[in-house]
């Protein structure tokens, strides 16, 4: 209740204390519009990271808010491009919010963020991967959380890093197979991954698309075991991923190393594929909420009042990423002393904060983009049907090993 | 060798799905004329229909469709008399009446699973069954079995008993047949709760399979309207054949040519044989003249 | 065939309601009437950006929906693929304009033509079919498009998409406040309408209604079915490719599967034309009106507390409006009319 969009109720209420001479509240609240798919196929990802805006905003006004505001998030439910656009007219329009956050979903990220530079607001992204959205240089527009960039570097990392050792090869002949869903997000990983390579000196052994709708992938996973890969890279959805693993196993295709990006690292891949499969596979990902306190200071806690407020487990690790992106935002907006957004930008892009200062292990260093270059998801493990961080070594608990790689 | 063998077999496989999801659609496409948007969502239901069977009842899916196959027959039947009986004679709005019970089924399980992914387990997940240097996991193979043995057994309702001998009338020529006394109300309710029933069924056999979210039903549909209007109208067979071809054609395509591209591939060929045989591979010659049009 | 008396032989429950034989110049008091009323509305909320906002989306759905209704309504070719055409339209545009820095008003007439050319290729074989298997074949058709259009990226950005650089001003079609596109899109509603009603009183529309009524007995009646719905399908199917340009420079971000999208675009217009009462002139708009404020509003109030809730309660009016609003709210709104008038 505390942190939903103004009800008629709370309105009259205002109205009525008003109307009663109570001291009005001491200044209005800062309003943060949040944009995200809360129905249709995204929503339990939408919803998991409006929850993350929600909890840095109860965070905040625990601690006396922002330049003495308070800080309220107000939803604004969209599910393509399209809709983000009615979502930004009603939340600036109507709902009168000074600064917008969000997205899941990277094309609703770009309309979005256009439409709120017609009203010269702040458009401050925490959780959309696409890496063009920075790239458009947008004067509005931030964004505090890893690109699909960093999700590409830290597989690249996985594979040359910690498979090739544990196989004895050399970074140029480890053979890879990068396989990806066929919409954007699973394209512009699948780039940037060909391109690190590429500077690594090797040339992946083959590349495959897939629909994250398709009814069967198995034709895909034989095409990699034909290539006969040591480091099978996936970048999909929940559905899909699932649906390939699934194909892998039947088809008897057993790559020394998988790598999953984005997913697989959630009770729904577990409930697919049982932990003995899992084993080993890892994982490339945001930091979740059980990483090593001294990568991520805070963690520990951000789980706990998770837990207290929802009464369960994150299901994914998207909503600390989002929490830790407001926690910034509010850093910039004290800095700052106003919402206006270039002022909000231009303190921003001084803030210097070194690597694990936030509990997802970031730092801040904005680059001239306005992309934070200090943001970078971690790789972690499946190990006897529990996901542990394993990459960077920092983020490992003290004494966790890397199990079954190779797998066998 | 090895290689086509097994593509082979993964495209029969995957064809038995498809048979499977589309003999429920085609027997209402045939029967009652009506392109049934919200199939799709009847299998999704069956999906959670077998996941709900299983954490309430700790039901193996493959038991849970003596539970799930009813409840499917009485939903159809149910939205078949209130929904879609009373806009007889108005095909469109027929179909833009299973649009609109599609979002809602689809909406209806978003917001009470929240959007979550759930798996089912059976007992016979994981196994694999070896013909030679071929692997094949043991569910999908349960699923080929279970088209065959619909295909086989609907076709034996539909031509040797009474019933079924009144359904073939009904599609042939309804006013005929309720000349001859034939109840066509509650041939087409019966009807209509078959196919959803076939989809539950689907919806059980396939949850061992898939992940299942709430869209799921959508990934469906599209290939399965491809598959009837391949076979033809209203042919139990055709869906069957046409389901193995649709099979067949993804996998070659996806192993040999792309992934990327087999869904054109196979759209493209389902145009082709549209425009070169209209009435599908087992249809009736001029039944996709009927068209939209109230039966005379 | 423009012969006043066939249309009074239609039997009472065709489709196409027409009250009587009207001149196209007898329709444009009535059409400058409902312009200048959606005018009024934009007037009406000025300095609203979210209200001018959903009366764009509204406005362009609505001609969408009026460019459908000229094959799918007049003609009863219910097509489901005219997403096509939609993309073919935005591609196009965005190519010419990222490309060669053409202004996108300059796309409008080579997206009509080539997608006019390119509709009435592809529907000679798929006009074979009829009523269902016509639908589901245009569906098909939008699957392969969608396919060639994620592979062939050098064109089509791929699933990337392209996005079109933020430069405002009337000759790059972008503004910075909301009144304009709201604006832009009655424009080209104005003109689909003013098509829609020329088509409808003129020898082609008739030939289409009649086409719609009876193929065969149209066709005895000497009318050349095939042409009629070619030329039916070219004229829809170029108007649409023109409301892909504007939506391309509305959210100047477009990708195959939002272009390509079989309900938000393909079955969307379809439905709304039903709502609003198939080959009746308004409608599609009368359909637009209703439906994509309600469905703005549902997201915007319901979209926030439980998932999928708003789209629950839009597949609920869209099976009662199926089932009580049969002719649409024209057809049923004309009946009630005529029996107002008739009773006395």
């Amino acid at each position: 209740m505390i942190l939903n969009r103004r009800t008629f109720g709370a309105i009259s209420l205002a109205a009525l204390a008003a109307a009663a001479g109570t001291p009005a509240f001491a200044a209005e609240p800062i309003r943060i519009g949040a944009v995200n798919p809360y129905s249709g196929a995204m929503a339990q990802y939408g919803d998991e990271v409006t929850r993350g805006f929600e909890m840095a905003a109860a965070w905040i006004n625990g601690q006396g808010g922002v330049l003495g505001r308070q800080v309220e998030i107000v939803r604004g439910n969209a599910t393509s491009a399209q809709e983000a656009i009615a979502a930004v007219e009603q939340l600036v329009g109507r709902d009168k919010v000074d600064i917008l956050v969000g997205t899941y979903v990277s094309a609703m990220s770009n309309a979005a963020s256009e439409a709120a530079m017609n009203y010269d607001k702040l458009f401050w992204e925490t959780n959309a991967l696409a890496r063009t959205l920075t790239d458009r240089q947008l004067p509005n527009y931030a964004r505090s959380g890893p690109s699909s960039n960093e999700f590409a570097l830290r597989s690249v990392q996985g594979a040359l890093e910690l498979v090739a050792p544990r196989l004895g090869k050399t970074a140029a002949d480890l053979s890879v197979w990068i396989e990806h869903e066929d919409s954007a997000y699973g394209t512009s990983i699948m780039e940037e991954q060909l391109r690190l390579f590429k500077e690594a000196g090797l040339v992946p052994t083959g590349v495959g698309a897939h629909s994250a709708r398709a009814i069967d992938v198995t034709d895909s996973i034989l095409r990699a075991k034909t290539a006969n890969p040591d480091v099978w890279i996936s970048t999909g959805y929940v559905g899909d991923t699932n649906l390939l693993l699934r194909a892998a196993r039947d088809q008897g295709f057993a790559p020394k190393a998988i790598i999953l990006l984005g997913v697989g690292d959630t009770q729904e891949t577990l409930d697919a594929l049982g932990p003995e499969f899992l084993e080993g596979v890892l994982l490339v990902s945001y930091a979740r909420p059980d990483v090593n306190e001294a990568y991520g200071p805070g963690s520990d806690a951000f789980l706990a009042a998770y837990r207290t407020a929802y009464g369960r487990d994150p299901i994914a690790p998207q909503g600390m990423n989002a929490y830790v992106g407001l926690k910034i935002l509010f850093e910039a907006i004290a800095a700052a002393g106003s919402t206006d957004y270039a002022a909000v930008i231009e303190a921003a892009r001084k803030i210097d904060k070194p690597m694990n200062t936030y509990e997802a292990g970031y730092g801040v260093s904005f680059d001239d983009n306005m992309q934070n270059v200090r943001a970078l998801p971690v790789i972690a493990q499946w190990q006897s049907g529990k996901v542990t961080p394993v990459y960077p070594a920092e983020a490992a608990a003290a004494g966790t090993a890397i199990v079954n790689l190779p797998r066998g | 060798m090895t290689e086509l063998v097994n593509i082979l077999a993964v495209g029969l496989l995957l064809g038995g799905i498809y048979a499977l999801v589309s003999v429920g659609l085609n027997l209402i496409f045939g029967v009652i004329r009506i392109v049934n948007f919200a199939q799709g969502e009847f299998v999704m239901l069956g999906m959670y229909g077998a996941f709900a069977a299983q954490i309430t009842l700790r039901l193996d899916p493959y038991v849970a469709t003596v539970l799930v196959g009813p409840a499917l027959f009485a939903l159809g039947a149910f939205v078949y008399w209130v929904i879609l009986r009373p806009l007889q004679g108005q095909p469109m709005m027929q179909v833009f009446a299973t649009f609109g019970l599609l979002m809602i089924l689809e909406n209806t399980v978003l917001a009470l699973t929240g959007g979550t992914a759930y798996s089912v387990n059976s007992g016979l997940t994981g196994y694999s069954v070896s013909f030679g240097p071929i692997q094949i996991g043991l569910p999908r193979v349960l699923v080929l079995t279970a088209a065959t043995v619909v295909t086989l057994a609907l076709g034996w309702y539909l031509k040797s008993t009474m019933h079924g001998k009144a359904i073939r009338a009904v599609a042939q020529d309804r006013n005929a047949a309720r000349l001859m006394g034939v109840d066509v109300e509650r041939i087409y309710m019966v009807s209509f709760g078959i196919g959803a029933a076939l989809a539950g069924l689907a919806g059980c056999l396939l949850s061992p399979l898939y992940t299942m979210s709430p869209q799921i039903g959508m990934n469906f549909i599209m290939p399965a309207f491809a598959v009837v209007v391949l076979g033809g109208l209203g042919s139990v067979k055709g869906a069957y054949f046409g389901g193995l071809i649709v099979g067949l054609t993804e996998a070659l395509a996806g192993f040999y040519l792309d992934p990327a591209l087999k869904q054109a591939v196979l759209f493209l060929m389902f145009i082709i044989v549209l425009v070169v045989r209209p009435s599908g591979l087992f249809g009736t010659a001029g039944a996709e003249e009927v068209g939209l049009r109230e039966q005379s | 065939m423009s012969n006043p008396d066939t249309s009074f032989r239609a039997p009472p429950d065709t489709p196409v309601a027409m009250p009587r034989v009207r001149s196209f110049v007898g329709e444009l008091p009535l059409l400058a009437f409902v312009l200048a009323a959606c005018a009024g509305l934009i007037v009406f909320f000025t300095g609203n950006s979210f209200a001018q906002n959903l009366l764009a989306t509204t406005f362009l759905f609505a001609a969408l929906s009026t460019s459908w209704n000229i094959i799918g309504g007049l003609g009863g070719q219910f097509s489901l693929g005219h997403s096509v055409f939609f993309a073919f339209g935005a591609y196009i545009a965005a190519r010419m304009h990222l490309d060669l820095g053409l202004s996108p008003w300059l796309a409008l007439l080579p997206a009509a033509l080539v997608a006019a050319a390119f509709a009435m290729l592809v529907s000679w074989p798929v006009f074979r079919l009829r009523g269902p298997f016509f639908a589901i074949a245009t569906m098909a058709m939008t699957e392969v498009v969608l396919a060639l259009a994620m592979y062939f990226s050098s064109i089509t950005g791929g699933a990337q998409g392209l996005s079109i650089p933020f430069k405002a001003g009337l000759h790059n079609m972008i503004f910075r406040d909301r009144m304009s596109y709201a604006i832009l899109m009655l424009c080209f509603l104005a003109v689909t309408l003013i098509v829609m009603a020329a088509v409808t009183r003129s020898r082609l529309g008739y030939q289409l209604r009649a086409v719609h009524d009876n193929e065969d007995t149209a066709e005895a009646a000497g009318i050349d079915v095939l042409r009629t719905k070619l030329v039916g399908m070219g004229i829809s199917a170029a108007l649409t490719a023109m409301g892909g340009v504007f939506f391309l420079m509305y959210v100047r971000v477009v990708d195959p599967p939002s272009l390509f999208s079989l309900f938000d675009i393909g079955v969307k217009i379809a439905l709304i034309a039903l709502i609003g009462g198939i080959g009746t002139i308004y409608g599609p708009l009368l359909g637009a009106l209703l439906v994509v404020p309600l469905e703005g509003m549902l997201r915007a109030e319901l979209g926030g507390m439980m998932p999928g809730s708003n789209l629950i309660v839009l597949g609920f009016i869209l099976v009662l409006t199926a089932m009580y609003l049969r002719k649409g709210i024209a057809g049923t709104g004309t009946d009630l009319f005529a029996r107002i008038r008739g009773g006395r």
